[in-house]
């Protein structure tokens, strides 16, 4: 319970360090939404002074950041200037489809590495468990920039895939099944491009610590036992192994908002990444702010969500804890 | 070619409203006649922020605007000439102090309510409430004092100026005129501003253009449907538009649209760059490219002639001494190969220009402007005049010095979101290198850039491009004048710094009040030769306008003023019988 | 020992690669800011040793390229003539590593001009572009992890050192780094950038800003190491015999924490590698003429160049051996005996 108080302190503290820094930094950099309308020879500069004024751009630093978490409080995420729309609602439609990309893909990863790590750790030194250990090196070395664009260049090129967006135009109209098959369709490519980019490490990491169970003894008793090879793999060998694998799952779940950021922007996939970039290019400052924090909730809850697990997960920490 | 809508589009003749009232006066437009029904599919780059005329300053809001009101006269984009809209018609006094236009009569809002001449006498009066910071009210500021306008009888408006105006009746173009019904009690409790959002219900909304709101899908598309009571007709008495809905769907990036476009999932698109116009004009499957010729937009460079007084650095007073000299400007100019512009960065699509006028204008082109070809011979004369030298710098090339010794060396400044005008600045950079002068670009975000020009004035020298929304020197008036907020080389003096300045500005507020083209022209043709002259803008490059349009769709006349397809969206129909998005 | 063997094999593989780089002048035939302007986007050229007859040539040649008449992209070679490919020949001056002044190149063509790799929008040679580019990019990868690794490691040893409210506090600020998005902080940075900033200050800023964002994670690894050193008997005995504490933490602690340091170094390297590449990708990073491998991608977000020209994509393909190099380096420390096992999450998380 303690341990919980704790780290719930701690994971507020850091989100009102960020957003305090956030908040800094957006405001002082020069330019604002407005100085767009002030190329516009049509409106004279008092216009646009006015609308400033009247969107509270103009008074001091430190009052515009308490109405905002005053209003923050209050569920109101602030305004958008460049959507013309309260924030809350932009963030969760992005917000959303970031999460149908990275759960897919990191779903997917996890179901292919654990089979995976586990095959090879079984094989350790022998030719299946070499191939697939050049495979992961030969992918951990293509960066992920590097590797949609290619997955681009073959979408572009084939026709197969569309190449960007969530859904086609006309969706509405189409049936349920074809609206899966259209939605799955956008969403290949850059699942395809995270799998691969998440896959090797994942692999390497659950074929590690299952090596290192491997030579336990009562694995080895275990198996004298008669435990068919497969549940002994899956049911003793991998639980044994599972701390690592559980922080890891831990900040995989962490990363779920901000780690597709590069594949969204060069895949146009209407994600948070795309619009936080906009965002700051247009410094629209509370989408800024509130991305951020969305993204920094997600980093921190996954870290807790990982500490949570392994606290429940694994006997040894439990008694550890209640020991002190 | 099938239609995979699963939408049933009834075959219906054309609709006709409720209750046909005899009375009403029509205008007639000639063209080809087309057959009712079709969807038409459009691209737009951004969300519309809002659809009320008095706050929208994006161009998403102002393009869907434009199809759904209607105003009084109207430019014709093609001829580039006015005709009457909802005035039937108008004289102007022989003095140009009093416009009288007369209203045409029996025609209705898109909800079936009249309209009459209180709707135009409310629509100005809040245009020019100075509470309601309508973006029009500039516009309406003539001689220093707003226009007055005043009812003469239930179907004649008497528009009364301080000065004459320049432009006359070309000013009416783009004023919505606004259902007083709906928004007169907004208008008294203050919140005018805020209404006709997106999500606006279409019973709270009504305008008098050919398409009235029908939906809004947040973050997908916004629907307008033919309006019912449109006052347009084909030459056989067929009640316009010929479309039965009108889509804007929002696709973020240039890129996006064009794949959305070669899928056939839109059914236009405008705004197009030369590199994707030639991947599209490769394959033209079921749908036709166009070149349309050279656009409004003029391209240039200018350099920071501010007077920073005292707080300027040393750095920047000796870089000024440099941009203050005309004959540098001039180098800088000859230096420049505008034709490797066109043909590198518009792919040959485009016009070089010398003067803010690019042929696309045609009235107000002044021909007499000098075109002279780049010569690096005639810019190295012309720095050698103005007190520069050359010298050689270790590496074995040689550097441009000023006359105290001071190696030449300056920013450009680009939009980093401009990939065209940021080509401009790398080729400048390469032509200014064979001139010894050693240039960085430096790409900024947009705001910053706009924030460095006009705000800060920190800055060497920037690349920018403005594009006039009217054949006519007026719009660009801020520009010219040397109090205006876009004359960018040094926005809003107080008084005109230089002599050829003062001169622009005397010419510009003549040509304000001076009605007639004849004379006008021969104003305007004076300030471009004192800019051709002393080069605060060095002049580079115009765009054409490109666009591509379904085959099915017809009537598609591309003009060179926005909306580049949509103009006569009116008159536009598919040919097959069902029409609209085909996979 | 094989250990020993293996990092030797890689660090020779690192070497060859980055002196490739390095003396990009030598191996580049052009100037990478030399501008075409009658051939934009050229595809590679062909090089032959069998011409149109069928005889075989001595020295390999190859058929200048023309525009095609009326197209702005189509080009045909012009058979009638031919240009031989000439071998440690001289060309436009460079100076090698900066300091030496030469003509000499690996290969050209006096007759005619050469893009193996084509050209880009201002009719540039890649292959030149890609070669100096590496240098900008391998060189921000190595001072960014120069920088990151310093700062580490000093506030790792004063955490773990000192301990108390210094740990907590500075373990506190590393959290508060780790959850900061790097991206908008570099955004922020380059928009407070004084206006006359030439390449190389651009360039210094974009090392210093991903070094400095990148110190928290080695910070805490250097303080892990330090905690469970300074208690060692070694330790204490000096400092029995009166040692400072800057003494202890150069004589002794530090050398402890040089295995951690170095495999970071080896995974630090590529990933910075990375960051330049990906904030020049966006705009943000070197600006022209300068290229780096991210500024020489930024052209394929253009969908006419994705379409069009393939051979856009080539630099992508030249950061590769180099991760490889750096990653085998990595985990053959890491197999070292005695080695600090790291098993946290490695890979690069821009958030």
């Amino acid at each position: 319970m303690r341990y919980l108080l704790r780290r719930a302190m701690h994971t507020v503290f850091l989100l009102f360090g960020v957003s305090i820094l956030t908040f800094l930094f957006s405001a002082l950099t020069p330019g604002n939404y407005f100085d767009e309308m002030r190329l516009n020879s049509q409106i004279s500069p008092e216009t646009v002074a006015a609308l400033r004024a009247q969107y509270q751009l103009d008074r001091p630093l430190p009052v515009r950041y308490i109405h905002w978490l005053n209003s923050v409080a209050h569920g109101d995420l602030g305004f958008s200037f460049a959507y013309n729309s309260p924030v809350g609602p932009l963030l969760w439609v992005r917000a959303r489809n970031t999460l149908l990309l990275t759960a897919t893909a990191t779903l997917l990863a996890w179901l292919l590495a654990l089979p995976l790590g586990v095959w090879s750790a079984a094989r350790l030194g022998r030719a299946p468990d070499r191939v697939l250990s050049w495979t992961t090196a030969a992918l951990l070395v293509i960066p992920d920039l590097i590797l949609a664009l290619g997955l681009l260049i073959l979408a572009v090129r084939t026709g197969w895939f569309p190449t960007g967006g969530l859904v086609s135009v006309g969706y509405e109209t189409l049936s349920p099944l074809q609206k899966l098959r259209d939605l799955a369709l956008h969403m290949a490519l850059p699942v395809f491009a995270l799998v691969l980019s998440a896959l090797p490490m994942l692999v390497r990491h659950v074929r590690a610590s299952v090596a290192e169970v491997l030579d336990a003894p009562f694995l080895r008793a275990a198996l004298a036992h008669g435990i068919p090879r497969r549940k002994l793999l899956y049911g003793y060998a991998l639980r044994a192994a599972a701390n690592p694998l559980i922080s890891l799952f831990g900040f995989s779940v962490g990363a779920l908002l901000s780690g597709s950021f590069l594949v969204e922007v060069i895949m146009s996939w209407p994600g948070l990444g795309p619009l936080l970039l906009e965002a700051i290019l247009a410094r629209d400052l509370y989408v800024v702010i509130g991305g951020v924090l969305l993204s920094m909730i997600f980093l921190v809850s996954g870290n807790l969500f990982a500490d949570l697990l392994l606290y429940w997960a694994d006997p040894r920490i439990r008694t550890a804890a209640s020991a002190k | 070619m099938a239609c995979v809508s699963a939408v049933a589009l009834p075959a219906r003749g054309f609709p006709q409203p409720q209750h046909a009232n005899p009375k009403e006066e029509l205008l007639t437009l000639p063209g080809e006649i087309g057959r009712p029904g079709g969807r038409l599919v459009v691209a737009l780059r951004s969300e519309p922020k809002t659809l009320n005329p008095l706050t929208a300053a994006d161009t998403p809001s102002r393009e869907v605007i434009a199809a759904m009101q209607a105003d009084l006269i109207h430019i014709n984009r093609a001829t580039q000439l006015t005709e009457p809209a909802l005035a039937k018609s108008w004289k102007i006094s022989p003095d140009g102090l009093r416009y009288t236009l007369t209203l045409r009569q029996g025609l209705r809002f898109s909800d079936g309510h009249p309209l009459d001449a209180d709707d135009v006498l409310f629509t100005f009066r809040v245009y020019l409430d100075e509470n309601v910071h309508a973006t029009q009210r500039d516009l309406l500021i003539v001689g220093g004092k707003p226009i007055t306008v005043r009812k003469v009888d239930a179907q004649t408006l008497l528009f009364q100026f301080a000065k004459p105006y320049g432009v006359e009746e070309r000013l009416f173009d783009g004023l919505a005129i606004l259902p007083r019904h709906l928004l007169e009690k907004p208008y008294e409790e203050g919140k005018l501003g805020q209404l006709w959002s997106l999500s606006t219900p279409p019973n709270e909304w009504a305008g008098l253009g050919p398409f009235r709101l029908k939906e809004y899908v947040p973050g997908q598309k916004l629907v307008l449907e033919r309006n019912p009571y449109y006052w347009k007709t084909d030459t056989q008495g067929h009640r316009l538009p010929y479309l039965d809905e009108l889509d804007f769907i929002f696709v973020p990036s240039a890129d996006a649209q064009v794949l959305r476009f070669q899928s056939g999932e839109t059914d236009i698109i405008t705004g197009l760059g030369a590199e994707n116009f030639s991947v599209l004009s490769r394959q033209q499957r079921g749908f036709t490219m166009a070149d349309a010729g050279p656009g409004l937009e003029y391209n240039f460079l200018f350099f920071n002639l501010n007077d920073p007084g005292e707080k300027s650095s040393p750095e920047m007073t000796r870089k000024q001494k440099w941009f203050r000299d005309v004959k540098f400007r001039q180098a800088v100019s000859a230096a420049i190969d505008r034709e490797a512009i066109v043909r590198l960065v518009y792919q040959g699509r485009g016009a070089a220009l010398w003067g803010p006028v690019t042929p696309g204008d045609r009235r107000w082109v002044d021909a007499a402007i000098p075109h002279p070809p780049r010569s690096l011979e005639r810019a190295r004369a012309l720095l050698k005049q103005a007190g520069f030298s050359w010298s050689t710098a270790p590496n074995g090339a040689s550097k441009l010095v000023d006359s105290d010794g001071n190696p030449v060396e300056f920013s450009i400044l680009t939009s980093s979101s401009n990939a065209d005008r940021t080509k401009m600045a790398t080729l400048i950079q390469n032509d200014l290198q064979q001139l010894g002068m050693h240039v960085q670009v430096v790409p900024l975000e947009f705001r910053s850039l706009v924030d460095r020009v006009t705000n800060t004035k920190q800055y060497d020298a920037c690349v920018l491009g403005l594009a006039s929304f009217d054949a006519d020197p007026n719009p660009d008036l801020n520009v010219w004048l040397s109090s205006g907020g876009t004359h960018l080389w040094n926005p809003s003096q107080s008084h005109p710094a230089t002599p050829w300045e003062a001169e622009i500005d005397r010419l510009m507020e003549q040509q304000l009040s001076t009605p007639g083209y004849g004379q006008r022209k021969k104003l305007y043709d004076r300030v471009q030769e004192i800019l051709a002259e002393n080069q605060p803008m060095i002049f580079l490059a115009s765009p054409d306008i490109l666009v591509g349009a379904k085959n099915t769709l017809a009537n598609i006349h591309p003009a060179v003023l926005e909306p580049y397809l949509l103009w006569n969206v009116e008159q536009l129909f598919f040919r097959n019988a069902a029409g609209g998005a085909s996979q | 020992m094989t250990q020993r063997r293996k990092i030797t094999k890689w660090l020779v593989v690192l070497v060859v690669l980055h002196c490739i780089i390095a003396g990009a002048g030598f191996f580049a035939p052009y100037d990478p800011a030399e501008q075409d302007r009658d051939r934009p986007y050229l595809p590679p050229m062909h090089i032959h040793l069998i011409d149109a007859q069928g005889h075989l040539h001595f020295r390999p040649f190859f058929y200048p390229l023309r525009l095609r008449a009326g197209s702005f992209d189509q080009y045909e070679e012009n058979k009638a003539q031919s240009a031989s490919l000439h071998f440690f020949t001289s060309g436009s001056s460079y100076h090698l590593l900066g300091v030496v002044p030469s003509h000499l190149h690996l290969f050209g063509a006096p007759a005619a001009r050469i893009y193996p790799l084509g050209t880009d929008a201002y009719g540039r040679d890649q292959l030149s572009r890609i070669l100096y580019g590496g240098q900008v990019s391998l060189l921000a990868g190595l001072l960014g992890a120069g920088v990151t690794l310093l700062l580490g490691a000093l506030i790792g040893m004063a955490a773990g050192y000192y301990g108390g409210w210094r740990d907590d506090a500075l373990m506190r600020a590393a959290e508060l780094f780790l959850a900061l998005p790097w991206l908008y902080l570099l955004f922020a940075l380059r928009a407070f950038l004084p206006l006359a900033v030439s390449p190389l200050e651009a360039f210094l800023l974009v090392v210093v800003v991903i070094g400095l964002v990148g110190w928290a994670r080695p910070a805490r690894l250097v303080r892990s190491v330090v905690l469970s050193v300074k208690e060692r008997d070694f330790v204490r005995a000096a400092r029995g015999f009166g040692a400072s504490d800057v003494y202890l933490l150069r004589r002794h602690i530090l050398p402890e924490t040089s295995s951690v340091l170095l495999t970071q170094a080896a995974m630090l390297v590529p990933q910075f590698v990375l960051a330049e590449m990906t904030l020049s990708f966006l705009g943000l990073g070197v600006p022209e003429p300068m290229s780096s491998w991210g500024n020489l991608l930024a052209s394929l977000q253009q969908y006419s160049v994705l379409v069009s020209y393939w051979w856009m994509y080539l630099p992508a393909l030249a950061i590769i051996p180099f991760f490889l190099g750096y990653l085998g380096l990595a985990s053959a420390l890491q197999e070292r005996p005695g080695a600090y096992k790291i098993d946290e999450k490695t890979s690069w998380n821009p958030s």
